[in-house]
């Protein structure tokens, strides 16, 4: 699927090019009347053109066909448009006039300009930024990519697994076969077993995922006119990533227990359907606050979003990326996402426990939690 | 010391305010076939997975060995439900592997054991076919091969014939007899009296989730001077409660 996107995207720029290459190979025929007193008769003699000093008869032979085109610059470039008269030769043709009527203007004005000022005033200048921190060189961006792929994973496995999770308890039931199951294997095993498999699935999948942008990047990058990596411009932080790794597994076993509960409380799939929506919103709406978590982490908000455990892994997960998430606030919130998702995991085994055989109703938390058979 | 491997004392089992079984006492010696006859809602599918932990006894002990029953705890168990149900979207043989394997067979004896029942069953050119493409009665005869998979020393079939025709019912009272003569237990459920007689050395007739006729089947039919099971059955439950059934 990767390599038929390449391929359309390879063919679809080489017809532009080709295309655009023919455009530029055409001559047409075109007169100016130039009230700008901005166009060079030189630049204008080397375009193929002439001037005169009245639009009315030039615009006239553009309508009788004697005339390819014809450019009327006015006295005040800022204010008013410069016109052009010219032969209809279709849409994509047509921008052939545009394109020398610009480029003659352009070419006679910055023919006094200096390099230097023409650098300044089409914003081509190009600057070095070194920032320091603890004395040392730093550079937020670099820092940010590899803890920050730890975000990217989350979303991904989640977006990717997350019904598959919310499903898979639902299976036994849908199925009928959950006294057998419970009668051969403790519902202890057989969520965890669940959850590890999903787990390595995910990671399989992103491993995957992965290898074929790498094949694909190294095989067409030049044909497609891809960016360079280069890879030594990466920061590898330990501490960083370390407790990049550390959330994401909590985040990622929080929400697999969640799911799983949910599903083990569901009579079936569709049922169990109906609160993805809702968990997605809890887990990816702080990607709307996006900017405050980088601009001001210690507001109000991103401590409670950070600190919560159905909200946290995107905050979490964000500002550790982009290094403003403290020791202390790291080591909190793991905790308390850590006592979480161990509590999300028994109360899964305990609702699939004692779920199990509700084949034909929703049963509400109030009643799993306190139910005994 | 008792030869019970199945033991329940003053058992009772409430859901809510319902009482659906109301102080059973009762015990299963090793190596008979048992049978827990009953209605429907007689507390029969009741007492048997209250027996495997399935549910939590309101009050009273189930013991199996001597002890509550949990998947680690050494006995080797069968255990075909009444609400039937395997993994349809996948192949025969997958499934019975993979349940042998949980039941702690090899991977080599879980696969060996599957063929040679699926071929005893007459499924043997169904071992690589989605179980949603067989018929009822052919998932039946899979479900029941799961079971017995791993030669269960106890073995308790809920309703094991509902569904079957003849000539697999007689299937399923020779397999069951196979595992008799080996000594396994069995606990037997079944509406079926003509089975019952066949195969059961003891009995216990529920209704309304008390004991209303316990023992073996001389001593029951002697009780209820020398009816056979379905008259004593019908008696039971009174006459006109069976028809409007």
């Amino acid at each position: 699927m990767i390599g038929v996107v390449f391929a359309i995207v390879f063919l679809s720029n080489q017809a532009t090019e080709q295309a655009t290459q023919e455009i530029g190979n055409q001559k047409f025929s075109f007169q100016v009347f130039d009230r700008s007193k901005l166009i060079k008769p030189e630049l204008l003699k080397e375009f193929g053109g002439s001037s005169v000093t009245s639009a009315a008869a030039s615009i006239e032979a553009v309508k009788q066909g004697r005339l390819d085109a014809f450019f009327a610059y006015p006295e005040d470039i800022s204010t008013e448009p410069v016109k052009v008269y010219a032969n209809d030769v279709g849409i994509f043709n047509n921008g052939r006039y545009e394109g020398v009527a610009r480029s003659l203007l352009q070419q006679s004005v910055t023919a006094d300009v200096s390099a230097n000022i023409m650098t300044v005033l089409s914003d081509k200048i190009t600057t070095s930024t070194i920032t320091y921190k603890d004395s040392q060189v730093y550079n937020g961006i670099t820092e940010a990519i590899v803890p920050g792929l730890f975000l990217v994973l989350f979303y991904i496995l989640i977006s990717t697994f997350g019904n598959r999770m919310l499903t898979s308890t639902v299976e036994e039931k849908e199925n009928r076969v959950i006294e057998m199951i419970l009668t051969t294997i403790s519902a202890r095993t057989l969520i965890i077993g669940k959850i590890l498999a999903l787990v390595t699935l995910g990671f399989l999948q992103v491993l995957v995922t992965v290898a074929f942008i790498v094949i694909g990047y190294l095989s067409v990058r030049h044909q497609l006119q891809l960016p360079d990596v280069d890879l030594s411009r990466l920061a590898f932080d330990p501490v960083r990533i370390g407790s990049g790794f550390v959330l994401f597994s909590l985040s990622f076993l929080l929400f697999t227990g969640l799911l799983v509960a949910i599903g083990a409380a569901s009579p079936t799939a569709k049922d169990a359907g109906g609160f993805f929506g809702v968990i997605m919103i809890l887990i990816f709406g702080p990607l709307y606050a996006l900017s405050v978590f980088i601009s001001t982490p210690q507001a109000p908000i991103v401590q409670f979003l950070s600190y919560f455990p159905l909200t946290a892994p995107i905050p979490l997960l964000l500002r550790n990326a982009v290094g403003n998430l403290q020791p202390h606030e790291f080591v909190i919130a793991s905790l308390i996402m850590a006592v979480t998702a161990g509590l999300t995991l028994m109360i899964a085994i305990h609702i699939f426990r004692y779920g199990a055989l509700e084949y034909n109703r929703k049963v509400s938390l109030k009643e799993m939690l306190t139910r005994r058979a | 010391m008792t030869d019970a491997i199945v033991s329940i004392h003053n058992f009772s089992m409430s859901f809510g305010t319902t009482k659906v079984i109301e102080n059973l006492s009762f015990e299963i010696k090793r190596g008979e076939t048992f049978g827990l006859l009953g209605s429907n809602g007689s507390g029969k599918t009741t007492t048997l997975r209250a027996l495997l932990g399935i549910y939590t006894a309101t009050s009273g002990l189930l013991h199996i060995d001597g002890r509550p029953f949990t998947v680690d705890g050494g006995i080797r168990l069968g255990y075909l439900p009444e609400e039937r149900g395997l993994y349809k979207k996948e192949k025969v043989l997958d499934v019975m592997m993979y349940f042998g394997q949980l039941k702690g067979l090899s991977s080599h004896d879980a696969r060996k054991q599957s063929l040679a029942y699926l071929e005893r069953v007459e499924l043997g050119d169904k071992a690589h076919v989605r179980l949603d493409k067989l018929s009822g009665g052919q998932q039946q005869k899979v479900q029941l091969g799961v079971t017995i998979l791993n030669d269960p020393e106890l073995l308790i079939l809920d309703e094991p014939t509902k569904g079957f025709d003849p000539v697999n019912r007689r299937l399923l009272m020779d397999i069951v007899e196979e595992h008799q003569s080996k000594g396994t237990t069995v606990i037997f459920v079944s509406h079926q009296m003509e089975e019952v007689e066949r195969l059961c050395d003891r009995i216990i007739l529920l209704k309304d989730g008390a004991a209303a006729a316990y023992g073996s089947i001389r001593e029951v039919r002697k009780n209820f001077g020398g009816k056979s099971l379905d008259d004593i059955f019908l008696e039971v439950y009174g006459h006109k409660e069976v028809v409007n059934v």
